[in-house]
């Protein structure tokens, strides 16, 4: 299989199903979400999947071996991609809350699997809540800014998490960038 | 204490000592211990694989803590308070008590 032409979208829903049809179930989480929902504004080159149940590494390395990918530490690469792909453990979660609500697109007719864009947010804004990592805000403003997504959701898994405060930091910039966002229009 | 659960009684120790540490670089934790390097590293990596634990570098080392982002981490954790509970007094202390909090330089112990 030639993925030279195929953007990150594709080459996932193109994997995803690879994948599923060889009894390996995946959900595509981390930034490839930020970029399927910002449409491009943020581009990442890391594919995280996560295995839904356990799958021995021995399997996925042989599955992914079969159309080409190699394996390199913890990641799989291909000689036509410059895509890296990563297998995360179950279970999916965002924070310390399961994953319940899974999104689905189609791309060339393959079925993908993915965050929903509230979940990309919730799983961005954890690592800013934990990490203080300001690119993971700026991701999650980026799929804010793109997306019907659920805020009040959002408000009360912050607050679970513990991270009023920095919810606050979360809603104050989105406010900014959305009158930034208007002017501009 | 929690091998049974855990399947190594080394896991279980590298878990104890992030938990109590907050973070630990691999050459510290086998030091601690008398474990060979390359066990705890292949250790800790497998735990990282898993969502378990994280690892930044900072300078020249690896820290290695438990991950706030791994789903199951609240209940890891009382399961470790309670597994420090019921470990003889004098352990804790030479393994799983560390200073935590600042010392100002210069300052005589």
């Amino acid at each position: 299989m030639n993925f030279k032409r195929f953007p990150l979208p594709d080459l996932a829903a193109h994997l995803s199903d690879y994948l599923r049809g060889q009894g390996i179930e995946v959900v595509l989480s981390g930034g490839a979400c930020v970029t399927i929902y910002s449409q491009n504004k943020y581009l990442s080159y890391d594919l995280d999947f996560v295995l839904t149940s356990y799958v021995a590494r021995r399997k996925l390395r042989e599955t992914m071996r079969t159309i080409g990918f190699s394996e390199d530490g913890r990641h799989f690469r291909h000689p036509d991609t410059p895509f890296i792909i990563e297998f995360l453990s179950p279970p999916l979660s965002v924070g310390q809350e399961p994953v319940k609500n899974i999104t689905e697109i189609i791309k060339r007719d393959k079925i993908l699997k993915l965050l929903s864009p509230t979940d990309c947010i919730k799983d961005r804004l954890a690592a800013f809540y934990h990490w203080n990592d300001r690119q993971s805000l700026e991701q999650a403003i980026l799929v804010s800014l793109s997306q019907r997504v659920d805020l009040r959701e959002i408000r009360r898994w912050s607050l679970r998490e513990g991270m009023a405060e920095k919810l606050a930091i979360f809603r104050e910039s989105l406010k900014k960038r959305r009158a930034a966002h208007r002017l501009h229009r | 204490m929690l091998e049974a659960l855990l399947g190594s009684e080394k896991k279980e120790k590298i878990l104890l000592f992030l938990f109590t540490h907050g973070e630990a670089y691999p050459r510290e934790v086998a030091r601690t211990f008398q474990f060979h390097l390359n066990t705890v590293q292949n250790q800790l990596l497998k735990l990282e694989q898993d969502g378990v634990v994280y690892s930044r570098r900072r300078g020249k080392v690896r820290l290695f803590g438990l991950s706030p982002r791994y789903a199951f981490k609240k209940e890891l954790e009382t399961l470790l308070e309670k597994a420090l509970g019921f470990m003889p007094q004098e352990e804790v202390a030479r393994f799983y008590r560390p200073r935590l909090r600042p010392r100002r330089t210069g300052k005589p112990l």
